[in-house]
């Protein structure tokens, strides 16, 4: 029988073309996370304007999220 | 309210719901009757080519009318803001459960002999010895196909895409069942004994038992509040 | 940790790959074809572990509601869909040339089908509830039945057909090709493994990460 190498490489390149992919999503997603953490930590260190101590990140609501202190609202 | 009764109230509630309107069981003789009339156009000539197909045309037939029905089973909840209150009842969720298995097991019996009724004389089928045998193989069949699309049905009620998400998570599961319902008929129809087609109603038997013991156990969890 | 682990992988991965087409013989009846099985075995035996840890990991979720178990069960689930939609594809693209076909309904080609699509609809399952709690009861529970049904699934099946090759490795009285295949095949096994917990590691490290960031 011929050895079809042709069939070889499709299946050896499909296999590492998808684990690849997926190897390189979970890297992606990794760095995204990593972003938003350091975005979440910083704007914990700052002072809140009022003096009034911060509330939980996950009380506040969208709006207020978003919200730098003291920006008015839109 | 001690366990069985909540369970037969449950029961009563949609038997009575769907005796009132009869919204599901008329779609579901008009689905069948429009199956009926689409597999007479496509194999009604050829008598043996017919003969061939027609358990799995059959079955094909119970499913589709199992999965409307089964899609259905927690519609009245959903639409009228009931959903809440079945969260909240006291005591073992699993009742309702079996009331809604009872309930759906009723319909969907309705339906299956109806069609089988439909196809007898339509397709001039002789059922003559192979009527107890069927009985069986269908019950038990019809079943398994309730006691995991009740569960099914009460974890997609209120999910995005429900319609689409719950034949897609019940028909993977359900293949052993139709595999078993359909190749058990087959032979049944050609005239062998039931004790011909033994593995098949063990097999049927064991997922009845798993499924339904495993949607008792779990029901709970899937309302949740 | 997850690191090393990673170099390991990658590692084992390289090693099987060298046996797969230095150590491994050209068959005698299919030719340099046959090589495919190194990957193709492998990919479904791997995805078989990922779909018993699921059904695990689903268990002790419901019973200690302890989100890690539920990240472990999500995890194994995609790369368990992952590896056995893999296998399905390089088995048939071994079919082709093979048998003829790139596809037919015999026991074990069916059973890893229908594998296949009841996986999937946990991902979808997944996928449509935004609410992680509810998430991971429903899907813990669709686990539990999916796995609860893989021997009804195996049985029925079988009982219907069969004209895969018999099962090699796990025959009654071992394995009889030649060590040359064997080891080959053992190696990517282990690699395969190895690539499925460096995975399933990452993969539950980051949803745990999510779920903090949001929190």
């Amino acid at each position: 029988m011929p050895d079809h190498w042709s069939f070889v490489a499709a299946a050896y390149g499909l296999t590492a073309a998808v684990l690849l992919i997926y190897w390189r999503r979970l890297a992606t997603k990794e760095r995204e996370v990593e972003a938003s953490k350091r975005l979440n930590a910083e704007r914990s260190r700052e002072p809140s304007i009022t003096g009034h101590p911060r509330s939980e990140p996950a009380s506040r609501t969208p709006l207020q999220q978003n919200q730098r202190p003291g920006a008015p609202l839109p | 309210m001690s366990y069985a009764r909540r369970a037969l109230a449950v029961a009563w509630k949609d038997l009575a719901v769907e005796r009132r309107s009869k919204e599901t069981l008329n779609a579901l003789v008009f689905f069948s009757l429009l199956l009926l009339f689409v597999f007479q156009f496509t194999l009604g000539g050829d008598r043996e080519r017919l003969a061939a197909v027609l358990p799995g045309v059959l079955w094909l037939g119970f499913v589709l009318s199992a999965l409307l029905a089964l899609g259905r089973t927690f519609l009245v909840e959903r639409e009228h803001d009931c959903w809440e209150g079945l969260l909240l009842a006291p005591g073992d969720k699993s009742a309702i459960y079996l009331g809604k298995l009872a309930g759906n097991l009723a319909l969907m019996l309705v339906v299956e002999a109806l069609v089988l009724g439909l196809f007898v004389v339509f397709f001039d089928i002789d059922l003559g010895r192979a009527l107890p045998g069927l009985l069986v193989v269908v019950l038990l069949g019809t079943l398994g196909l309730a006691a995991v699309g009740t569960l099914f049905a009460a974890m997609t009620a209120n999910v995005r895409a429900r319609e689409l998400l719950f034949p897609v998570l019940l028909l993977p599961v359900q293949v052993p069942v139709l595999l078993a319902t359909v190749k058990a008929t087959e032979a049944l129809l050609l005239g062998e004994p039931l004790g011909a087609v033994g593995h098949w109603v063990k097999l049927l038997l064991a997922a009845d038992v798993i499924y339904v013991v495993v949607s008792l156990l779990t029901f709970d969890v899937v309302l949740e509040a | 940790m997850v690191k090393t682990l990673g170099w390991l992988t990658a590692a084992a991965l390289a090693a099987g790959l060298v046996m797969a087409f230095g150590v491994a013989p050209r068959e005698v009846t299919q030719g340099n074809v046959q090589r495919i099985m190194y990957v193709h075995v492998p990919l479904i035996l791997a995805s078989y572990v990922a779909f018993v840890v699921l059904a695990v990991a689903s268990l002790v979720y419901l019973v200690r509601r302890d989100p890690a178990a539920d990240g472990v069960a999500h995890a194994s689930g995609e790369v368990g869909v992952m590896f056995v939609g893999l296998g399905i594809a390089t088995g048939s693209i071994w079919g082709k040339p093979t048998w003829g076909t790139w596809w037919t309904w015999d026991a074990r080609l069916t059973s890893v089908a229908i594998l296949f699509v009841m996986y999937l609809g946990y991902l979808l399952l997944r996928g449509t509830i935004d609410d992680p709690e509810r998430a991971a009861r429903y899907c813990a529970v669709l686990g539990i039945v999916a796995a609860l049904d893989i021997p009804l699934v195996h049985f029925s099946v079988y009982w219907w057909r069969t004209l895969h090759q018999p099962p090699s490795l796990m025959k009654p009285g071992g394995f009889t090709g030649s060590s040359s295949i064997l080891w080959p095949l053992l190696v990517n096994l282990l690699a395969f493994i190895l690539l499925y917990v460096y995975f399933v590691a990452r993969r539950a490290r980051l949803l745990r990460a999510q779920a903090e960031a949001i929190a």
